[in-house]
Formats: C-alpha cells, sequence, structure tokens
C-alpha cells in the first residue's frame, strides 16, 4: 500500500477493482465504512456481485480480464473531459518531458516487437535526450504534441465507453459515471488484490491505477494512493526480506551472469543501489566483504539472465528432472498453484521433497493423492513440525508496512519447532559438512557472518536486518556516529562498507538501539488521521503514506484545500509534517533539485504516466547511472489483450489476440490450451471469508468448515436453466487441463453477460480444498492455467475457459 | 511482554459474582463477560498479530499454566481496534487442534507411509542432500557469446515460503539460500 489501513477513513471515493475486500481484507471495511458514514462514495468493479458490491454506491459488472478495456476509457475520459490535475500533472509526472518520435503502437504491438523472442527491443520507448546533460528535454505545454501527455492521450483517445463496453461488458454510461465519480470526489482511493495481478496483463492492469492516480493528483496524499491488498500475513515482509528470485536486500535487482564485478552490475543497476547492496553484503560478510574483495561479491550466485527462476520456472525445471530438492515453508503448491496435474507430476520427479508445516497438507502427501500410486513415486519427503505464530516470536509486516512484534504466548506442539530455530540449525550443519573445503564454490558458507544466539534469535536478526555502524561514521550535520550503535535510518547508511543492513528500507527499526516494532502508543495521533506514528514502526522511516512530497506545490506548500501531510518550513529551512517527510535530504529546500523529486525511487525522481526506458546520470562518477526506472516487458502504455483462454475476438485488434511478450504453452503436451467451442464458459477463481488460500490450515478448524463445508460452483440463473441444473446439483467442470465434480449454486450474483455481440457465461469457484485436512474436496487449480505475466509472473488464475455438464446420475435421480 | 488487562474487564464483576448474577436474570452478555474474566484469572496476556491476510490485526493471547486458555481481538491495536474476522476468531482451534504435525516424518520412495524420525536424523538427511545436490550440479561457470562469466551457483535446488513466517525468518531464509547458491527463492506473493 501507499498509504495504510486507517488512513482509508480519509477517502471520499473508493475504486475497488479486483478485490473482495468485505470477505478477504475484513478489517479494510471498518475504515471504509468510516469514511462512507462521511459520505464517501464507493464503487465496486467486479464479475461477480460479492458482499464488496453489496455495500458500494456503484456496482459494476466486468468479464474477468477485461480490466484494461475499462480503465483505459475511465483513463481516456478523465482526460477528455478535462477532469485532471494539470498543476499536480505538470509539476510531479513526466507529463511534459519529450518522447521520442519514432514510438508507436501498430495493429496492437509496440514499436521494437520481435515476434520469434515474444520480446520487445525497447529502444524506442525513450524520452528525447538534451545531447549535452542527458536528461530528458522538457516542453512548454501539455498540448505539445511530442510530449508525455500528448503520447498518452493518444494512446488511450481509442478507449471509448463504447469500446469498453463492447469488451468488458460495463455499459457505457456506468463508464463514464465511475470515472466522473472517481475524479470528481478527491482524495479518493484504488483497492485491489489478485484480482487485479492474476492475469497474463497483471503489471499493465496496476499501471491504469498508476496512471489514473497521477493524472487525478491522488497519489501522496492522505486518503489516496494506490493500494495493494496483500493476500497473507507477511507476504509483504517476505517481499521486503528478498524472498522472491530476482531480488536481493530489499528490492535491489540480483546479480544476473553478466555481472561479474559490482562496477558491472552498478552500470545496470545505479549507484544509488550500490550503496544498499554494500550494506547488504557488509551485513552477510561482516569483516570478509571488503572494498578490496569488491565486498564480497564473488560469493553471490549470479543468475543466469535468460532463465525464468519463480515458482513456474522451478515447476518447470522439476517436471525436466533438473530441480532435485524442493523445500516448501508453509506453502501449499498443491493446492494453490495453477495446472495442478502437471504440478503432481513435476513433484513426482524430485529427489527429495522438503515440507516445513503445522499440518499434513496435500503438498506433503502429494504421493497420497487420490488415483496416484505411491509405489511409482520415488521422491523421499520429509515433513518437519512447525510451530504457529502465537508460539514464537519475531516481527510481521502488514499490507499498510507496518512492521509489528510478535511475542512468543505458548510453546509448540509435540516437537515441532519455530522455522527460524529449524533454517538456523540446517544452515550450520550444511556448513559443518563443508568445515576445511578449500574449494572456491564453498566460500559464501564460510565466509558469511551466521553466529546468532540460541536465545533472542529473533531480535539479534531483526538487529542485523536493521543496521549496524561498524566503524566510526561522522554525518554531514556533524554527528558522530560511533561503532557498535545501530543505525538509525537510511540516510545513515554508508556507501563505504563502515555500516551495514540487511534490508536497507528496515534501516532504523532498531534505532536508539530500541526495537521500534515493538512499540504500543494507540493513544497519541497528532495528525488526527489514524497515523499513530508510536505504534509500532513503518517502513520506510516510519512513513506512514508514500510519495507524500507530491502533497505539496512547487515551493513546498500543501496544495490549496488538501489535508496537510508535510511541508517546507522556511524558517528553519527543513521539511516537516505530521509524516516522515518523503524527501532525498530533509534539509534540502523546494529552490533545490532534491526538493522536487516527489517519486525519488524513479530515475527521473517524478510520477511516470510513461513508463519510459530511462537511466539518470551519475553527476560525480562519468558513465555510471545514478539510478534507473521500471519498464515493463510489454509496453510503456497499458494495452488491453484478451486472456489466453478467452471466448472473444480482441475487439481493439485481433491481429494482438493476447500479450504478445507471453511465451504459452512453455512445456508442449503439459499446457494445453482450450478454445470456447469445447469450453464456453469464463471461470474466475477466488478465495473466501471462512477459508483462506490452501485451507491448510482453516479447513482443520471445524467451526469454518461448519460455515463453508464444501467447495460449489456458482453458476448464472440463465445458464443453469439452460444446462437443467438446479441448485444443489452435482456438475463437472472441465477446462483443458482437468476436471472435477461439485455442486452448483445457482445463483444471480453471477451472470451471462454480453461481449462483443456474443453471450458470455461467467462461473466462479473457491479454490481452497485439496484431499487433506478436516474438510476434503477437490481443488479448484486442476482446472487453471499457469500462462503468466512476462514481468511479474503471475499466472492467469483470474481468466480461463471451462465447460459445466450435469453430473448423470444427479439428473437421473431427479 | 505482559500487558495490563483492558479496564472494562478490570471493572466487571469477579467470577463468583457473575454466577449469582445470572441466578438472577441478569443480561447474557454481563454473564460472559463475568464468566470470561473467571477464566481468564491470572493469566498472562501477550500481544501478536493475526496469521491470515495482510490487514495485521491485534490479538491478545491469554495464557494459564503455559497453556492458552482464549484468544481474542486486541482492543488497543490501530488497525483492528478489538475486532477479529471469521478467520481470525477462530484461531485458537489451531494452536490446540489434535491435527497439528508434532514430529518429524519422512516418507521413502515408492513407500505408502510416514514413518517418525527425531529432528536429528531429519535434518542430517536434509543437510546431506543439500551437499550432494549442490556438489552434483554446481555451475561455476558459465558462457554468454565469447565471455565465459563466474556465476557460482546450483539451479537444483528449490526454497518455497515465506509469506507465513515473520521477517526475520525471511531474512535467514533468503539469506540461507542465496548462500546455498540457488536463486530459486520464491514465495506465495502470486498466488
Amino acid at each position: 500500500m501507499t498509504n495504510h489501513w486507517a488512513d482509508l477513513q480519509n477517502a471520499k471515493v473508493f475504486l475497488i477493482e479486483g478485490s473482495n475486500a468485505a470477505e478477504n481484507h475484513v478489517m479494510s471495511m471498518k475504515w471504509i465504512r468510516k469514511a462512507q458514514e462521511k459520505g464517501a462514495k464507493i464503487i465496486h468493479v467486479d464479475p461477480r456481485f460479492n458482499r464488496t458490491s453489496s455495500i458500494a454506491d456503484i456496482y459494476a459488472r466486468i468479464r474477468p480480464g477485461a480490466d484494461i478495456a475499462f480503465l483505459g476509457a475511465v483513463i481516456n475520459h478523465v482526460l477528455q473531459q478535462g477532469l485532471y490535475d494539470a498543476e499536480y500533472v505538470k509539476l510531479h509526472t513526466n507529463a511534459l518531458l519529450l518522447a521520442k518520435d519514432e514510438f508507436a503502437l501498430e495493429d496492437g504491438v509496440f514499436t521494437g516487437y520481435h515476434e520469434d523472442k515474444h520480446k520487445y527491443d525497447t529502444a524506442s520507448w525513450a524520452y528525447d535526450l538534451d545531447a549535452a546533460t542527458q536528461k530528458p528535454k522538457k516542453a512548454a505545454s501539455l498540448d505539445d504534441p511530442r510530449c508525455v501527455f500528448s503520447k498518452l492521450k493518444a494512446h488511450f483517445a481509442r478507449y471509448t465507453p463504447e469500446v469498453a463496453e463492447e469488451i468488458s461488458g460495463v455499459p457505457a454510461e456506468q463508464v463514464k459515471l465511475i470515472a466522473e465519480t472517481f475524479a470528481n470526489n478527491r482524495p479518493g482511493t484504488i483497492l485491489y488484490a489478485l484480482g487485479m495481478t492474476q492475469h497474463t496483463v497483471g503489471i499493465q492492469n496496476i499501471r491504469c491505477y498508476g496512471i489514473l492516480q497521477l493524472l487525478l493528483g491522488n497519489i501522496g496524499k492522505a486518503g489516496g494512493g494506490v493500494n495493494a491488498l496483500r493476500g497473507e500475513p507477511n507476504v509483504q515482509g517476505a517481499c521486503d526480506m528478498s524472498v522472491l528470485n530476482g531480488y536481493m536486500f530489499g528490492y535491489i535487482n540480483a546479480p544476473n551472469h553478466n555481472h561479474p564485478t559490482l562496477e558491472a552490475w552498478t552500470k545496470d543497476n545505479g549507484t544509488f543501489r550500490r550503496k544498499f547492496t554494500v550494506n547488504g553484503l557488509k551485513a552477510w560478510f561482516g569483516e570478509n566483504a571488503t572494498a578490496e574483495n569488491d565486498f564480497g561479491w564473488r560469493w553471490l550466485p549470479k543468475k543466469n539472465g535468460a532463465k525464468d527462476y519463480t515458482v513456474f520456472g522451478m515447476i518447470d525445471d522439476a517436471y525436466a528432472g533438473k530441480l532435485k530438492l524442493l523445500w516448501a515453508v508453509g506453502q501449499n503448491p498443491m493446492v494453490t498453484n495453477p495446472n495442478l496435474n502437471y504440478v503432481h507430476e513435476a513433484l513426482s520427479k524430485l529427489d527429495m521433497l522438503v515440507v516445513q508445516e503445522l499440518w499434513d497438507t496435500e503438498t506433503a502427501s502429494f504421493w497420497q493423492r487420490p488415483g496416484a500410486d505411491p509405489k511409482a513415486i520415488k521422491t523421499e519427503v520429509l515433513l518437519l513440525p512447525a510451530a504457529y505464530f502465537m508460539e514464537k516470536e519475531g516481527t510481521i509486516s502488514g499490507s499498510g508496512r507496518l512492521v509489528q512484534w510478535r511475542y512468543a504466548a505458548v510453546k509448540p506442539p509435540g516437537k515441532a519447532k519455530a522455522d527460524l530455530e529449524i533454517i538456523d540449525t540446517v544452515f550450520r550443519k550444511v556448513r559443518d559438512l563443508y568445515a576445511g573445503s578449500t574449494d572456491p564454490k564453498d566460500e559464501p558458507l564460510a565466509k558469511a557472518v551466521w553466529n546468532y544466539p540460541a536465545e533472542h534469535t529473533a531480535e539479534a536478526v531483526l538487529q542485523e536486518i536493521g543496521g549496524r555502524v561498524l566503524s566510526e561514521v561522522t554525518l554531514p550535520d556533524g554527528k558522530v556516529l560511533k561503532p557498535g550503535a545501530f543505525v538509525g535510518g537510511i540516510g545513515q547508511l554508508q556507501a563505504d562498507g563502515s555500516t551495514s543492513s540487511g534490508a536497507w528500507i528496515y534501516a532504523g527499526v532498531f534505532g536508539g538501539g530500541k526495537n521500534l516494532s515493538k512499540r504500543r502508543d494507540a493513544k497519541t495521533d497528532p495528525s488526527g488521521l489514524g497515523m499513530f506514528p508510536g505504534f509500532a514502526w513503518t517502513w520506510p522511516g516510519n512513513m506512514k503514506i508514500l510519495y507524500n512530497r507530491a502533497s505539496c506545490d512547487a515551493d513546498g506548500k500543501p496544495w490549496p484545500g488538501t489535508t496537510p501531510l508535510v511541508w517546507w518550513d522556511a524558517t528553519e529551512k527543513k521539511w516537516k509534517g505530521v509524516d516522515t517527510p518523503d524527501v532525498p535530504d530533509a534539509t534540502k529546500g523546494p529552490e533545490t533539485p532534491e526538493g522536487q523529486r516527489a517519486f525519488r525511487m524513479n530515475g527521473e525522481g517524478i510520477g511516470r504516466l510513461m513508463a519510459a526506458v530511462y537511466k539518470d546520470p551519475d553527476a560525480k562518477e562519468k558513465g555510471l547511472p545514478r539510478d534507473g526506472s521500471y519498464t515493463p516487458k510489454d509496453g510503456p502504455f497499458p494495452e488491453f489483450y484478451e486472456p489466453i483462454e478467452s471466448p472473444v475476438a480482441n475487439v481493439l485488434h485481433p491481429k494482438a489476440q493476447h500479450n504478445p511478450c507471453v511465451k504459452y504453452p512453455r512445456v508442449p503436451g503439459k499446457q494445453p490450451v482450450g478454445t470456447a467451442k469445447d469450453f464456453p464458459y469464463v471461470l474466475m477463481t477466488s478465495s473466501i471469508a471462512e477459508h483462506w488460500c490452501a485451507g491448510s490450515t482453516t479447513r482443520n478448524v471445524p467451526w469454518l468448515n461448519e460455515l463453508q463445508p464444501e467447495c460449489v460452483v456458482e453458476l448464472p440463473t440463465q445458464l443453469a436453466e439452460k444446462l437443467r441444473v438446479k441448485g444443489g446439483d452435482k456438475v463437472r467442470v472441465s477446462s483443458a487441463r482437468g476436471e472435477m465434480v461439485v455442486k452448483a449454486v445457482v445463483t444471480k450474483r453471477m451472470q451471462v453477460m454480453k461481449i462483443a455481440g456474443q453471450d458470455v457465461p461467467v462461473v466462479w469457484m473457491p479454490y481452497n480444498w485439496g484431499f487433506k485436512g478436516l474438510s476434503t474436496g477437490p481443488s479448484t487449480n486442476v482446472l487453471t492455467i499457469d500462462a503468466v505475466d512476462p514481468g511479474a509472473g503471475t499466472q492467469e488464475t483470474k481468466a480461463c475457459l471451462v465447460n459445466v455438464v450435469p453430473v448423470e446420475e444427479a439428473v437421473a435421480q431427479r | 511482554m505482559s500487558i495490563s488487562r483492558r479496564n472494562w474487564l478490570k471493572l466487571t464483576a469477579g467470577g463468583g459474582t457473575g454466577l449469582a448474577l445470572a441466578e438472577l436474570g441478569f443480561s447474557a452478555s454481563k454473564v460472559q463477560a463475568a464468566t470470561g474474566h473467571l477464566k481468564l484469572t491470572g493469566a498472562k496476556q501477550f500481544t501478536t498479530a493475526c496469521n491470515f491476510c495482510s490487514c495485521g490485526c491485534g490479538m491478545v493471547c491469554n495464557v494459564v499454566d503455559g497453556k492458552l486458555v482464549n484468544l481474542e481481538g486486541d482492543p488497543d491495536h490501530v488497525i483492528n481496534q478489538g475486532a477479529l474476522c471469521s478467520k481470525g476468531a477462530a484461531m485458537q482451534a489451531t494452536h490446540e487442534s489434535d491435527r497439528r504435525v508434532k514430529t518429524p516424518l519422512y516418507r521413502a520412495p515408492g513407500s505408502d507411509r510416514w514413518q517418525e524420525l527425531s529432528w536429528e536424523e531429519a535434518l542430517e538427511k536434509l543437510a546431506r542432500k543439500v551437499k550432494d545436490v549442490r556438489d552434483s550440479t554446481w555451475i561455476a561457470t558459465e558462457r554468454d557469446g565469447d565471455v565465459e562469466y563466474p556465476v557460482n551457483r546450483t539451479d537444483a535446488i528449490g526454497f518455497l515460503g515465506g509469506a507465513q513466517n515473520t521477517n526475520e525468518e525471511c531474512y535467514l531464509w533468503n539469506k540461507m539460500g542465496r548462500l546455498f547458491g540457488t536463486n530459486f527463492v520464491e514465495h506465495q506473493a502470486r498466488l
């Protein structure tokens, strides 16, 4: 989240699309309802009329996978009707920067496409740079046809409300109503979850949100923002801690094979992030990491730049017999991964599977899966009993980036142990096995700092994450940091190895030598906005609202008529506020370049309506970039493409039916693609209020099983009538990948939609069941497709094609 | 950490009085509050946060003689102010469930059953497997065009999980994975 949970009470309008917040993030409703009581409007866009829809002021039914068609039209309406915040757009976005003339979109494909590789050469997606400074040239007004704003307008001009209706099913009049309601009530916030990301256009779906919120001036403000409602208790923290193949030390790009030195890596990633990398290497390798040995750079494993290291790459490699050992902790891919029959085959080819869990899950017991022959499965399996959250201590980070300490209340049952202890023990055992080795490959194990105490282990690790002063540092303001002290914040981190931080964004969580995640002041809120700065600790730097510099104008004054968050105090020569100011240096005022970088984590320092290719040159180190900006692989602007399995042709450009960057199937024979002829209905899946994700935990709780005893398929009334199916009848749901039998729920919540002149029935299923636990049932993910977003690697579980037929016995009995 | 029980409970009558009130026909909610107090007499409180979605709702664990006797929403928490959803409210059952795995288990190749192992046996097996796989699949260098690059990795070990773990576990999990030489370090972010 750019903002945080309690900040939802400050919004005047909500666009909730791709989230059933009322069921899946129940506590969000506490704050959304507060805002609604004060007059805020709620817009809910979803293929299924659910509990969130029931409290919305406007509910729009949308076809799964058609979000860009709808949001493109909302953006277009905002642009055509002049509903955007022109001053904010000119100051805080790249609207005025000049883009290259050769950039274009033709027949749904951007310039630079290589069909054979499913890839773009992105050189034309760039700015027109000043030859001397290598900085983008700037237009005098938004009317300049060469500027980003004009390119944006031209790009979205094709997305008329009528086109949106044809593709998405949202009526044209409702598209306009939503655009106007959202634009005319500010600040407005956007909430989304996996409903928006689990598509082959997931990144571009969210790009639409970024563009819309930048146009409306809603980023950096209380009650605004783009807010991802994340699905798991510490999915935010797991990302922060780089449990993601592509990152290290907190969203820092992990090195590829062609980065043999830190310098080679810096050429691609910039000097700004090199500093944090050095702090990470110092945290991992301590005194063994020196300037002379490139801070131990050679001890990091370098990825093959062309290889897929996501969970889908893992499964594909397991199936190919290349991945030998898979170790899963608290994750149950035999329920949650798409295309489950293929996942089962892949697991069966592993040498060893290790599962660290509370329960015996579908993954741990995959060799017992109904229909499987255990004798034929040669995989060794270890199931290690783990402690649950109330049985251990440590921190988690919620969606709002609040890092909270949990105390251990009770001991784990039986011989179960905390994951921290298991990980620590295994690392030491492996290190011992290599004791005395002189093989260079084993150096990382010997050179790493790994000597955590047996007591208060979690706190010791948090200290390493937060960071330490290693040798005396004198800060620009004259303050001296002594060795052994804890780092007070990101600003104290040094580039020369005199400080360390395992994840720079958490620098300062132990500021002043205190564990700030343990703070409990739920009474003091000087902002009156629900910030409570003395309750736990928020990364970065206890900042509650990211990009809050954008809440001010060019002079550092809060925009007229808005809630002040931060401001430039000309007397004290300092950025101040009720929140931690999001500026590179609190002493550099609006008259300096640093004082005008509201989006300082981009190379340009401003919000990116066009995600242009750009690297900001370093002023001091010639030839090296200071920082770069992220450009999605599939385009600098979002473009609508149909899901891989879709019942209709792409209305905008039939030649570019799907995302041109998606390569699918990846594994011939194992990833079949169904057509509407055999599988005429669109399936969307999601979680429910009573069961959660794989259901490993919730299906072992009797109360929850009583509330939701089994998996079902929700069918539109019109479809059920056609199929002669009544509520409670058993039906067989099938896709090109698998089939299952469940009971039908016949409901108006789902509808037959009119798309591109065709009737398109949309059905829904929860995905929380499997063959283990107290409540068992077939897993919906045998049906779903494992085609993924080319940038994020997120699978298209929100839109695939299925068929539904009544099970004969059920009909015969009637 | 022990925190003081919230004031309204302090102000309610003691357990015995609660029963007396019930006999006199007082409201069910008062009786529940009072019997709750009886159950929590002498309990130690520990604060934690829920483990389902990412709201991070505060919870209070009440522990008597090492037993979790009650788990409820934390009224002094800035996100949930004491409230919990259907899943969060059912959390206590997860700690005391007899369905929890309580000892390391091993399934041999081709076997149709689990067998119990000691921790020492289980982790020794795992550590040796890590070493064997690492040693037999190590990629020291890799050619790209005309250049042979040092890459120092294995692509044969996969780490999966983290969203169910604490930050500290995630940090060590990732650190261990990369030190072993694998970049297959992933969790539930997409699922």
